[in-house]
């Protein structure tokens, strides 16, 4: 590669998978769990270091929306080894099209050749983010990739795509809009040198007014609830007995299946 | 007073916590039955930063205070079961970083730490033999000046790491005659001709830290090697034991906590007479002793680390949160047995191990009796 490539990083801060948070109000509090860096966000982190170490000239930004509480997960971020963040300050629970927006106000910015993000966030499991930004910039778009190979002397990158009949493979010309999914690698942890050195790396803060970016959130959460839990179960005295069940109370073949 | 730990403070934690479970919650039975030391282990919490928590960042370390250090082993030792392991490297920290740190020349700092920082290097300390334990300034090893050489002879006895360790902090004496003046400390390469390993020595609890007898024989050390001046071994060795006794047992705290979540999970699901055991208050009272226990060794511990933080010495505070933690420790993981019954007792649970490790506790670092020798005249007695 001739020229350094700047990739931009967005990532979200989710509640932590691996604690229990309690829904009682119906929507989680996010003061009362634990955030930590959105895991398919830190997958596409983790690929963009991967290619850093692999010799490649690489500048990697990365930019999140929240306020200080996101703090911890942007130093995550530095921690890994990214070179330096950006924090858009907003309070609010946005939706796909207001973060693909102001996504597309901080690309105008940075002028990255690459957009690397996961596919989706695990609190919401959205899965738009990443196709409305690309839209909104009218770059190509390579979703739920499994793997990421540059060539043309870094003007494109190949990508393996993850889809229902199996792998894809193709080829998008840089800048374009990368996703990741979930087998594209395993994200490092921070170390504790590595968390020193993410106190001394630059985070910017920017206000949507500094973007010139309006938002008007389209979406509002109503409310969370949990899954039911599983009944007991039956006993069934016979095959015939089985097959009826399963007919009739209709989980396993749908109406338009039968 | 204060018991909040900083906002950075709770990252490291949760950095440490989320480190040991994805690289360090492996199964020790095996390595225990096998007495095998974690080699891995020991590189990863070198490449994660644990090795140089209290190291100054110039030499490779982290440069934290000994307050968040402690906090660190702590949640440390409640991930990690390998309580060998963790000996291990309280003992390289303790007992081979820190004397160089405070003692050492800025070319053996700059020669050293970095290196047992990454934990590339293993370090180890050889004060106790065959005929001085508890009166270790009784030790016989000699170091005989010849022109810019010292020539060791003797042996050493129990020294931790000592068939994995590269750089071992030997004391020996230059004169008999001088008594306790004439200890002096030399940082010993494994690797310099005239050191042997002994046996290994095959233990009751903490199987998978290697220890062994080291033999000197004829071992010539060059000048620049000595720690500290002649006959500074004595106050090198105190210095050094303060600061191993005050945090050797801070992961050991991280153990009980861990312990008691167990005997707690285990109490509300085991049934007996149809009802879990918990609710029998034989066991709520074990569960609560245990608890007892465990705070009040938390804040020993905190506060010989505050103290410490605060470049405070407190030698007798280090000598009761050691005396304190290992005896409470021995309790608890007897507690922890009986509350699991038959159970408790196999290998499989893990909950037997526990108490072998702990009984150690109450020996190095100085037995429970030498840490009330220490105590009682601080108090005038």
């Amino acid at each position: 590669m001739i020229c350094t490539m700047k990739i931009l990083l967005p990532f979200k801060s989710v509640p932590d998978p691996e604690t229990s948070f309690s829904s009682k109000s119906g929507i989680p509090s996010s003061e009362a769990s634990l955030s930590v860096v959105n895991p398919f966000d830190a997958i596409a982190i983790e690929e963009a270091l991967r290619m850093k170490e692999r010799g490649e000239e690489v500048e990697t930004v990365c930019v999140t929306i929240g306020q200080e509480n996101c703090v911890e997960q942007i130093r995550t971020a530095l921690g890994m080894g990214v070179d330096r963040a950006i924090l858009i300050q907003d309070h609010r629970n946005l939706d796909p099209y207001a973060v693909a927006r102001i996504l597309q106000a901080v690309v105008l910015r940075e002028c990255p050749s690459l957009v690397l993000m996961g596919k989706q966030a695990i609190d919401n499991d959205l899965n738009q983010t990443g196709q409305m930004l690309a839209g909104l910039l009218g770059w190509p778009q390579a979703t739920f990739v499994s793997g990421i190979e540059f060539t043309h002397g870094g003007g494109c990158a190949r990508c393996t795509r993850e889809t229902d009949e199996g792998s894809e493979v193709i080829q998008v010309t840089l800048p374009a809009v990368v996703t990741t999914d979930l087998r594209l690698n395993e994200p490092r942890y921070v170390s504790l040198p590595g968390l020193m050195r993410a106190k001394k790396k630059a985070v910017e803060k920017i206000s949507l007014e500094d973007l010139q970016v309006k938002i008007q959130p389209r979406t509002v959460l109503v409310k969370t609830v949990s899954t039911p839990p599983r009944p007991a179960g039956i006993r069934v005295g016979s095959v015939d007995e089985l097959i009826a069940k399963l007919k009739d109370e209709g989980k396993f073949f749908p109406s338009s299946h039968r | 007073m204060d018991f909040n730990w900083s906002t950075e403070q709770q990252e490291l934690k949760r950095a440490i916590i989320k480190f040991a479970k994805k690289d360090l919650e492996q199964d020790v039975v095996i390595l225990d039955r096998e007495s095998t030391f974690n080699s891995e282990g020991w590189r990863k919490c070198g490449d994660f930063g644990i090795h140089g928590l209290p190291v100054p960042e110039v030499y490779g370390g982290l440069g934290q205070d000994p307050l968040t250090t402690i906090y660190a082993l702590e949640n440390l030792g409640y991930v990690c079961k390998d309580n060998g392991l963790l000996f291990s490297i309280n003992a390289h920290m303790w007992t081979c970083e820190m004397p160089i740190l405070d003692f050492g020349t800025e070319e053996q700092k700059q020669q050293y730490l970095p290196r047992l920082c990454s934990g590339e290097l293993i370090g180890g300390n050889a004060m106790s033999e065959p005929d001085s334990g508890s009166d270790a300034y009784s030790l016989r090893t000699t170091a005989e000046k010849k022109g810019d050489k010292y020539i060791l002879n003797g042996n050493k006895i129990f020294v931790t790491n000592g068939p994995v360790a590269d750089i071992i902090i030997v004391f020996a004496t230059i004169n008999r005659e001088l008594g306790v003046k004439g200890i002096t400390a030399f940082i010993v390469p494994k690797n310099f001709p005239g050191v042997s390993v002994g046996r290994k020595i095959e233990k009751m609890g903490i199987r998978t830290s290697p220890m062994a007898e080291l033999f000197f024989e004829n071992c010539e050390v060059p000048v620049e090697n000595r720690l500290g001046k002649e006959g500074a071994g004595s106050a090198l060795f105190t210095h050094a034991m303060t600061w191993e006794r005050g945090f050797i047992l801070a992961s050991a705290v991280g153990a009980m906590q861990r312990q008691l979540e167990i005997c707690i999970r285990y109490a509300k699901e085991r049934k007996q007479f149809g009802q879990a055991i918990g609710k029998f208050q034989m066991i709520g009272t074990k569960i609560t002793d245990m608890k007892i226990r465990l705070e009040t060794s938390r804040a020993l511990l905190y506060k010989v680390g505050w103290l410490r933080s605060q470049g405070k010495t407190a030698i007798m505070e280090a000598a009761m949160a050691k005396l304190h933690i290992s005896e409470s420790w021995v309790l608890s993981c007897q507690d922890a047995i009986q509350i699991h019954g038959g159970n408790g007792y196999t290998t499989e649970y893990e909950v037997e191990r526990e108490l072998r490790d702990a009984m150690g506790s109450r020996l190095y670092s100085g037995t429970s009796e030498i840490q009330r020798l220490i105590i009682a005249p601080l108090m005038g007695v």
